[in-house]
Formats: C-alpha cells, sequence, structure tokens
C-alpha cells in the first residue's frame, strides 16, 4: 500500500502565533513554570534543569524525577532541535481559530538538541505545513501574542 | 520493573459479571446523565434479574457526573457497602470492571456496578476547545498557545510519530474503519450503520493531518452499565447457562504521561506495560484469546494495541489488518465486533466489555460463525493510562 499523494496545493505558511486562544495567566502560574515565561518575554529559551543531578525537564514541575532534588535553574538552551513529530489542524476546534480563518496550523512536537526525549510543543513559522516532516532541523524564535503582548512564544523556523 | 507474579491474581474467578445494559444512543438524550445512569444500571439489573435494591457496590467514572449519594438516592439502594472511582475517562475503561471484580473477591459487597453515564454531545464535547480565556497552569499551559487543544491534537502527535517508526499509513486505518463500520452495520443499537469504503475513508475531511474524520469516534450521549456479583450466587440469576467469568485485570500507565506527548517514545503505547502484568497474571497469551475489544478513540490504536499486546510484532499490525479479514467477525481475531468508539458509541469503554460478554453468551450482532468464543481481552491502549480485562466461559 502506498502513501496518500502529496496535495497539489500547499497551504499558507504560518508567520506568527495564533490568535484569539486561550493564553496562560502568568500571574497565577507556579514558579516552577513562571520560569518559562520569563526567559520566553527576554527572547530567550530556558528549560528547566535539575541543580543537583543536572537533568533538563519539560513539562516542568516541582520535583526533578530522577533524583527527587527540589532545587532547579532555568537553563538556557541553544534553541536547535528536531521535529519529532507534528500535525496539520485543519478542523478549527475552537471559535477563534474559525472566526480568523486561522486553518490549517501545524503544531509540532520539537526535539531540542541539548537532551534525548526533551521536547517542546511549538509551531514551525514560515513553512507550508505540507512541506514538514520528522526529523526536520529547526531552530526557536520568539513573537508577542497579538492578544497578550506581554506573554511571548518560542516558536520555530526551518534551519 | 518487576513483572507482577501471576500467582498474584486474586481476582481469578472470583467475579461474574451478571447483567449489561444501556440507553438508546444519540447526538441529543432529551435528559439528565442521571436519568441516563438509571436506565442503565435497571436495565442491567433486568438483565441481571435482580433489584436495583440489591446493588451494594458502585465503581464509576471519576469524570462522570452522577455520585454515590445522588444514586443511592434515585435507584433505592438501601445500604452501599463498596465505592470507588476510577480517573478519566478512556483510561478508567476496562478498569472499572477489574476494580468491580475485586471487590466481589474481597467480599467487599455482593452486587457491584459498574456505569457510565453522559451527554457527551448534547451537553460539553470533549472534541471542542473549551476553558477560560486565561489558563492558570499546568501542562495545558504548554500546549495550547500554540493550538494544541484537543485530543485529536495529542493523539494526532502520537499517532504521525507511530506512522514514521512503523511504517503504517491512513489506509491502513481506514481498515479499520471499514471493518468497524461493517460491524456496526449489522447492530441496531448503533449510531453509524452506513457501509463506507476505503475511499470514503480517504476522502473524508481531514481533521488534524494525518487523522481524518473517519478515524475518530463518535461523539454521543448514552450510558451503559455492568453488574458484577460472586459466580455462586450467579448460578441463582439469569443468565446461570453461560457464566462469563473476569480472569484478570490489569491497569499501566508507564513513564512521563502528563500531557500525553512526552512520553519517552511516542510511537509505542504505555499499555506494553499492561500487557505484560496481563499475561502473567492471567498465565495467558494473545493465543488463548478468540475475540478482542480495543478502545477505539482513534483507529489507529487498534494497531498500536495489536502490537501491545503482542497479536503481533512492532510495525506489522498494518499488514494484518490490511483488507480487516483478519479483523472482521468472521475472522481470525473478531475485533470491535459492535462497531466500537467508532460506529457504535462512545461510552468511554465500557460498551466494549458489554461486547465481551454478549460474545461469550452467542448473542453479539455480529457473532463469529462457527466458532465458539471463549475468552475475550478487552483493553485500551490511551497513550496516557491504560486498562485492560479477560473475561472467559464459565
Amino acid at each position: 500500500m502506498t502513501q496518500q499523494e502529496e496535495p497539489t496545493v500547499k497551504s499558507r505558511p504560518m508567520v506568527g502565533p495564533l490568535e484569539g486562544i486561550p493564553l496562560p495567566d502568568l500571574e497565577k502560574l507556579p514558579d516552577y513554570e513562571r520560569g518559562f515565561w520569563e526567559a520566553s518575554h527576554n527572547r530567550e529559551l530556558r528549560i528547566q534543569r535539575c541543580s543537583d543531578c543536572k537533568v533538563f525537564r519539560h513539562l516542568p514541575g516541582p520535583m526533578c524525577p530522577h533524583c527527587h532534588s527540589l532545587d532547579y535553574d532555568w537553563s538556557k538552551v541553544s534553541g536547535q532541535g528536531v521535529v519529532y513529530s507534528f500535525i496539520i489542524v485543519r478542523n478549527p476546534v475552537h471559535a477563534a481559530i474559525r472566526e480568523k480563518d486561522q486553518v490549517p496550523y501545524n503544531v509540532c512536537l520539537v526535539e531540542l538538541v541539548e537532551q534525548q526525549g526533551l521536547r517542546v510543543c511549538s509551531n514551525v513559522l514560515n513553512i507550508a505545513p505540507e512541506d514538514i516532516y520528522i526529523d526536520m532541523p529547526v531552530h526557536v524564535t520568539f513573537i508577542p501574542t497579538a492578544d497578550e503582548p506581554d506573554v511571548v512564544l518560542p516558536l520555530f523556523v526551518p534551519t | 520493573m518487576t513483572i507482577t507474579p501471576a500467582e498474584m491474581n486474586g481476582i481469578r474467578d472470583k467475579a461474574a459479571i451478571v447483567g449489561i445494559g444501556e440507553t438508546e444512543f444519540s447526538w441529543d438524550s432529551g435528559r439528565s446523565e442521571l436519568q441516563l445512569a438509571c436506565e442503565a444500571i435497571k436495565a442491567a439489573c433486568d438483565d441481571a434479574g435482580i433489584s436495583p435494591h440489591q446493588i451494594d457496590g458502585l465503581v464509576r467514572y471519576e469524570m462522570d457526573s452522577n455520585n454515590e449519594t445522588l444514586l443511592v438516592q434515585s435507584l433505592g439502594i438501601q445500604n452501599l457497602r463498596h465505592w470507588e472511582c476510577v480517573s478519566f475517562g478512556g483510561g478508567a475503561g476496562n478498569a472499572v470492571v477489574g476494580h468491580a471484580a475485586a471487590a466481589v473477591a474481597a467480599g467487599f459487597c455482593n452486587y457491584v456496578v459498574c456505569f457510565r453515564a453522559a451527554n457527551l454531545r448534547s451537553n460539553v464535547r470533549l472534541g471542542q476547545a473549551r476553558g477560560p480565556d486565561r489558563i492558570a497552569a499546568g501542562q495545558t499551559a504548554f500546549a495550547t498557545p500554540w493550538g494544541n487543544m484537543a485530543p485529536a491534537h495529542q493523539f494526532g502527535l502520537f499517532v504521525r510519530r507511530y506512522m514514521h517508526m512503523s511504517g503504517a499509513t491512513s489506509q491502513n486505518f481506514g481498515w479499520v474503519a471499514v471493518t468497524l463500520r461493517e460491524h456496526a452495520s449489522r447492530n441496531p443499537r448503533a449510531l453509524r450503520k452506513d457501509p463506507i469504503t476505503l475511499d470514503d475513508h480517504q476522502n473524508s475531511r481531514m481533521v488534524a493531518d494525518p487523522l481524518h474524520l473517519l478515524d475518530i469516534c463518535q461523539e454521543n450521549d448514552g450510558a451503559a452499565a455492568i453488574v458484577l456479583t460472586t459466580p455462586d450466587r450467579a448460578k441463582d440469576l439469569r443468565h446461570a447457562d453461560t457464566l462469563t467469568l473476569v480472569e484478570a485485570a490489569a491497569q499501566g500507565s508507564g513513564p512521563q504521561n502528563e500531557g500525553i506527548i512526552y512520553r519517552p517514545d511516542l510511537a509505542v503505547a504505555e499499555s506494553v506495560n499492561t500487557a505484560r502484568d496481563l499475561w502473567a497474571r492471567a498465565r495467558l497469551g494473545p493465543s488463548d484469546m478468540d475475540a478482542l475489544m480495543f478502545y477505539d478513540h482513534f483507529t489507529p490504536f487498534c494497531l498500536l494495541n495489536l502490537e501491545a499486546y503482542g497479536f503481533v510484532p512492532f510495525g506489522e499490525a498494518k499488514d494484518f489488518v490490511e483488507g480487516g479479514h483478519n479483523i472482521r467477525f468472521d475472522g481470525m481475531l473478531p475485533t470491535n465486533t459492535h462497531g466500537g468508539n467508532h460506529s457504535e458509541a462512545y461510552i468511554h469503554g465500557l460498551t466494549h466489555t458489554q461486547e465481551a460478554v454478549r460474545l461469550i453468551r452467542g448473542t453479539s450482532t455480529a457473532q463469529p460463525p462457527n466458532k465458539t468464543i471463549n475468552r475475550v481481552l478487552s483493553c485500551s491502549s490511551v497513550a496516557q493510562l491504560s486498562a485492560a480485562v479477560i473475561v472467559r466461559r464459565g
């Protein structure tokens, strides 16, 4: 059985964050999540890292799941990674996606070069979603959301 | 991780499923979730040949809106001796049956009911994004801002990786859809009865590429219930001639399951852990199963189940399901003979255990011809928390 034929008409690339969808309330985040967003606000990708065993973790959390230390820091990473998996969302499941005609868009799981299995959820910009592939090299960029300029999203572009 | 010793299977043959019942399945039930629960539980008690007054145990889904006091009140339960609720939706399917069997085996209660009742279409739809304008904290804060906000998105990321590693294609998933719909076409309870072709599947709307509309389960209203008791009591009830015994049960999470998409390997489901424990406890293997009930929230997970539970090696499920012959009701491993979540109804997996009971009793609308069904595996690979149960002819 062969793969589906490649679509002949490619969709428009994403150029920035989606609009009108729920964003984190920076005031209400626990300390062990806030560092990610503070770094992003400063145009840096920082990932939570155990101060004792030095293992990165994402999702962030209060305790190191490897050595159970409660001490961590927000370690700046290179922002280099590869696409581990991705989807192309074509059916809008949120009113703002529908009303602002924001489909299709992609959701990517980017594996960062710093540690095997260290992945963040994001979007890949400046590429037709049909051209995204697993293991595609990408690097980070930062763009404020239109709805809450204090919330800056780490996004990725093809390397 | 230590394998659970087979001799630790403390529930083996100590509980019987004596009653199954459900409401009609619909897009708009027009009544409360409490009423749906009452109707399904009464139907299951009628099937068993007991009165709801005799119920003294309840095992419910954490997601269910009907709590214990509401049901004691509404069903006229005289004294609830035991109650539990199992977390999540799909992850609680089959698990509630295992918990109920354990409660009976421990002597905590005599007649225990598992149920799930919900208006998942006319009320809150799980497939639509919802919630407040701002996210307080947690895994959604690291997913929703990028548009990852529905089960089809999270599981789509899982499926894309699975396709990459296994070589499975959308057409392979299509054969699951076609076969389950064929089963549903024979089932008067089913919501979707019109047969479909592989082309229909391939041409169905792309929801979250790689998932087509016809890869995704229904969103519907309805309720289902199951009654269990001891095998001794079962011999005095309506289905005494064909007992359905719970032989083994297992649950598993694997590591790193919060948010689904951060698991160590997104091509392998957490249910490999569940499967290992289940087979050890049952002292059985895949070749001992006569039919399969797979939690099919998305069609690719039928392939993942075939591999996780060891029916075929990793990467070979795509060939096993090709053409649908092996998983048809008259095939080597009849799978979801009721039509599953895909085409019968989505009641968070409880309908799968019900269909396993029908196969043992010989009353499925897609009963395998020329084959006695002695054992059925009902299980899930949810990519987060999974559960499994083996039922056998008593």
